[in-house]
């Protein structure tokens, strides 16, 4: 019997076209069914358990590519197509989904889209929401429905394709995405420089700015008592040279030696690491300028309380990633509890990112304090998903 | 309707709630706030308030719903959509004053401003510094961050930068009913449901946005701009696809047709060539070594694509002012045309000839010039149809020109508005883009924050729509199915 986060599901279903999944979706709103979406499963363990799921509606058939248009950097897929096999697709054009996850092979567009997942890469790129142009929904009673468009630059009514971004299939089914797309650079440099401290990390972020660098990605790995540092730079030779080049200056004036990597899959793979592993993960996002003393006061004690942890930091964007394995549940509620009202006193939040094993939920909430503006967003769940069937109770505030 | 209320008691209320000298009612002060940058349609609202603050602009808000009166929120007044034209019997907030830039915060890249600050006074309190505020609507030294918010403004280099939607991140919102609400976060992602989507683009439909957090970014070190003239669009149009099909992503790409040169040319004298077919202007930025590269690349596609002449401004001072030629576009039309209707219709960057040859044949069967002045990088026209509002139904004409067209961009698969906005203008072309199902799915964002449709009546949505009672499983009506009703 299949579950999500504990929850046994009633019945599994898998589509094999978009006509079929509003079919379905328009017979289980006849019958007040609870329906649960997943892609590539790869992040179904985020949120809080659903209080039912009578159906699960698997998106693996829904996988095509609707319509690419190379020339104007346009692409519609079917929500359930993995990123990795977008990416090949777009490869063969010169282009890509500036988009950059842990698992790709897996992970569909849509499951991406409902999480609002992002890479390293969001440094310059941003997340699936500065990406997406257009959407094609299926809402709770079947009905399918379009927002957005497939031209990047459109402000003709509500911007349904931003709402869905992030709202963890609890407002509508996504059926199609439509994604601005990105060349290929003609090369990239990935840049590393070990042994740095928390306060080189502020310092190389500011130093970056300064110089006007404009790297596609910055990542921050602790590795012993301080952190690996990886900046990529991406673009034409004569550009990508010369950023790399400045950033080595930058390091060395700092009293660190830069070392070029061979490719940039060493910062995909150091970033992986981090976000795979163990049991316990949390995400923490605070006001970038805060990030070095959220990592003294925050992050610091919960690495004491679990010394085999791993810490990913994005230091541009005040975000980090902490995993663990949970050796037992008082310091694991403790801890997260500690470092999230430390992130939440700068105007952060921590999201607890897998709530799979049953005590690690039960010790660590999933979002946190409720924002002020929740009464709207409880509403907006409310117009779009009247009995709240979709996704039930997964969401922020058990939406 | 405030006048089958005591009118007295209005005015005497809405001034507790701004102050006396911040509330007009006289109707020859009235008559200022007719109409926004969309001058052809006039509405006198029943009083005008200019709150200093979110606590009069909420105090207003009350007021005006005590006496059941529609509200309209209204920035600078230079939308072309008529986003903040009064409606019958309105409350009109003009948000003018509150133009006080509150906190620069460089190290988190954020700045909190008031809705009424200019756009183009955001980047002027922090160039010094090095920094800049994105978006760039040309009408940014007059348009306000309040305004650019509820429209989700563009400009030329949106291209590479994104739009409002992408660069503010936080705002102190007014409900309907007076509430205030903070939406966003000063965090990477703030938790649950992104209400800044909801609220960037709304049109004034949800909310009165009296404080927001915009990003800024650092000033680029290096920009490389060129001009470069073409027998026609045709090449012009070549040339910009084959720049993008290079892996180039310039920061801006604006097309100017024949016509449009020749009216800039006449209104601000830069040297341009008159005898040509279009104009590219072009900038590339970033760092230097990466721009120098992208700029002669892109000089030399322009050749290839048969280019009749490349120029590069020797200075800073010449590359102000080909792009002030550019952003005064709209204007200089009125130098070769008595009257002018602007049009902002969006298509695949990839149709931009076929689509401009579709343009000049209805123009010409018309009988009604067109001009055309766009952003091409993103395929956003604005044709801008010349008629003379002397010579009896040449404005209707030209009206419904401008509707053929936005008919065409919707037919290449494209859009209605690319960056001015639906608002009363085009709610009529809603139904070319967008199905009732579409429309009722976006009227529930709309109805989550304002359920009795107080705020900006009228605008966006092409017929009146109902929040009703929260929706249950959509059934028709009986008058619906047999055509009588529509549900809306």
């Amino acid at each position: 019997m299949a579950t999500i986060a504990g929850t046994e599901v009633g019945a599994t279903v898998a589509p094999a076209d978009l006509g079929e999944a509003s079919a379905i979706l328009a017979a289980a709103a006849e019958e007040g069914g609870a329906v649960a979406f997943a892609g590539g499963g790869t992040e179904l363990g985020f949120g809080y358990p659903p209080d039912r799921v009578d159906l699960l509606l698997r998106t693996e058939h829904l996988a095509r590519v609707v319509e690419y248009a190379p020339a104007d950097m346009v692409v519609e897929v079917e929500a359930g197509i993995p990123l990795a096999a977008l990416q090949k697709v777009l490869a063969a054009s010169g282009q890509r989904l500036a988009l950059d996850v842990p698992h790709a092979e897996l992970a569909s567009i849509g499951g991406l889209v409902a999480c609002n997942t992002f890479g390293p890469r969001r440094a310059r790129f941003g997340t699936l929401r500065d990406l997406i142009v257009g959407v094609s929904l299926i809402r709770a009673d079947g009905t399918r429905v379009r927002g957005g468009g497939k031209v990047v630059k459109n402000v003709a009514g509500f911007d349904l394709p931003k709402i869905v971004v992030g709202s963890l299939g609890t407002l509508a089914m996504v059926a199609t995405v439509t994604l601005r797309l990105h060349p290929l650079p003609e090369t990239v440099a990935l840049v590393r420089l070990e042994h740095c401290s928390a306060s080189h990390l502020r310092r190389l972020t500011a130093g970056i700015r300064e110089a006007r660098l404009e790297p596609a990605a910055l990542l921050a790995v602790a590795v012993g008592r301080g952190y690996d540092f990886f900046a990529l730079f991406e673009g034409f030779e004569a550009g990508v040279a010369q950023q790399a080049e400045r950033f080595a200056v930058l390091a060395a004036g700092l009293g660190l030696e830069a070392e070029a990597l061979e490719n940039e899959r060493g910062l995909d793979a150091a970033d992986e690491d981090v976000r795979t592993y163990g049991d316990l993960r949390l995400r923490f996002a605070v006001p970038p300028a805060s990030l070095e003393r959220f990592e003294i006061e925050g992050l610091e004690p919960l690495i004491r309380a679990f010394p085999a942890s791993k810490l990913a930091i994005y230091p541009s964007l005040g975000v980090a990633f902490w995993s663990a394995y949970a050796t037992d549940r008082e310091s694991a509620a403790s801890g997260a509890a500690a470092a999230r009202a430390v992130a939440e006193r700068m105007g952060g939040n921590a999201l607890l990112l897998d709530a799979r094993d049953s005590w690690i939920r039960d010790a660590v909430d999933v979002f946190g304090t409720l924002p002020g503006a929740f009464p709207l967003m409880k509403r907006l769940k409310e117009r779009f998903d009247p009995d709240g069937r979709l996704n039930r109770g997964r969401f922020l505030g058990r939406l | 309707m405030v006048q089958t209320v005591d009118r007295a008691a209005v005015v005497r209320d809405l001034e507790e709630a701004v102050g006396r000298g911040n509330c007009l009612s006289e109707p020859s002060d009235l008559r200022t706030y007719e109409c926004d940058g969309l001058t052809g349609v006039r509405v006198r609202p029943a009083a005008v308030v200019l709150p200093s603050d979110t606590a009069q602009v909420a105090a207003a808000v009350r007021v005006a719903r005590r006496y059941g009166m529609p509200i309209v929120p209204r920035g600078s007044g230079t939308g072309l959509s008529g986003g903040a034209l009064p409606v019958e019997g309105c409350l009109l907030i003009v948000l003018s004053r509150m133009n006080r830039i509150l906190d620069v915060d460089f190290d988190n890249l954020r700045m909190r401003v008031q809705p009424g600050v200019i756009n183009l006074d955001v980047t002027r309190a922090i160039a010094a510094r090095g920094y800049y505020y994105a978006p760039d609507p040309s009408s940014q030294s007059v348009c306000s961050i309040g305004g650019n918010i509820a429209e989700n403004s563009g400009g030329a280099h949106c291209l590479k930068y994104g739009f409002t939607v992408n660069h503010v991140v936080a705002a102190t919102l007014v409900l309907s009913d007076g509430e205030v609400v903070e939406i966003g976060s000063p965090a990477a992602d703030g938790l649950g449901y992104d209400l800044m989507a909801a609220v960037v683009g709304s049109e004034g439909l949800v909310g009165i946005v009296t404080e927001a957090v915009v990003r800024i970014l650092r000033t680029p070190e290096l920009t490389r701009t060129f001009f470069a003239t073409f027998p026609s669009t045709d090449e012009a149009g070549t040339c910009v696809s084959d720049i993008v099909a290079a892996g180039i992503v310039p920061a801006a790409v604006e097309m100017m047709d024949a016509l449009a040169i020749e009216a800039i040319v006449k209104a601000t004298g830069v040297d341009w060539p008159l005898d040509v077919g279009a104009a590219l202007l072009l900038d590339v930025d970033g760092p230097s070594a990466e721009v120098e590269h992208t700029a002669a690349a892109a000089v030399e596609i322009a050749r290839r694509s048969g280019a009749i002449d490349v120029r590069m401004p020797k200075d800073d001072a010449e590359r102000a002012l080909m792009w002030k030629g550019r952003k005064s576009a709209f204007a200089a039309v009125g130098r070769i045309s008595p009257n002018y209707y602007v049009q902002d219709g969006v298509i695949p960057r990839s149709e931009i000839s076929r689509v401009l040859r579709e343009i000049a044949e209805l123009s010409a069967r018309e009988g009604l010039r067109v001009a055309n002045v766009f952003h091409a990088g993103d395929g956003n026209l604005h044709p801008l149809v010349l008629y003379d509002a002397r010579v009896a139904g040449e404005e209707h004409r030209a009206e419904l020109v401008g509707g053929e067209i936005l008919k065409i961009c919707v037919r290449y698969g494209g859009s209605i508005t690319g960056e001015h906005g639906v608002g009363t203008d085009k709610a009529i072309y809603m139904g070319e883009l967008f199905s009732d199902a579409d429309l009722e799915t976006m009227n529930y964002v709309r109805c989550t924050f304002d359920p009795e449709r107080a705020l900006n009546p009228g605008k966006v949505f092409p017929t009146p729509r109902l929040c009703g009672d929260i929706p249950g499983a959509y059934a028709p009506h009986a008058t619906e199915r047999a055509g009588l009703a529509d549900r809306g």
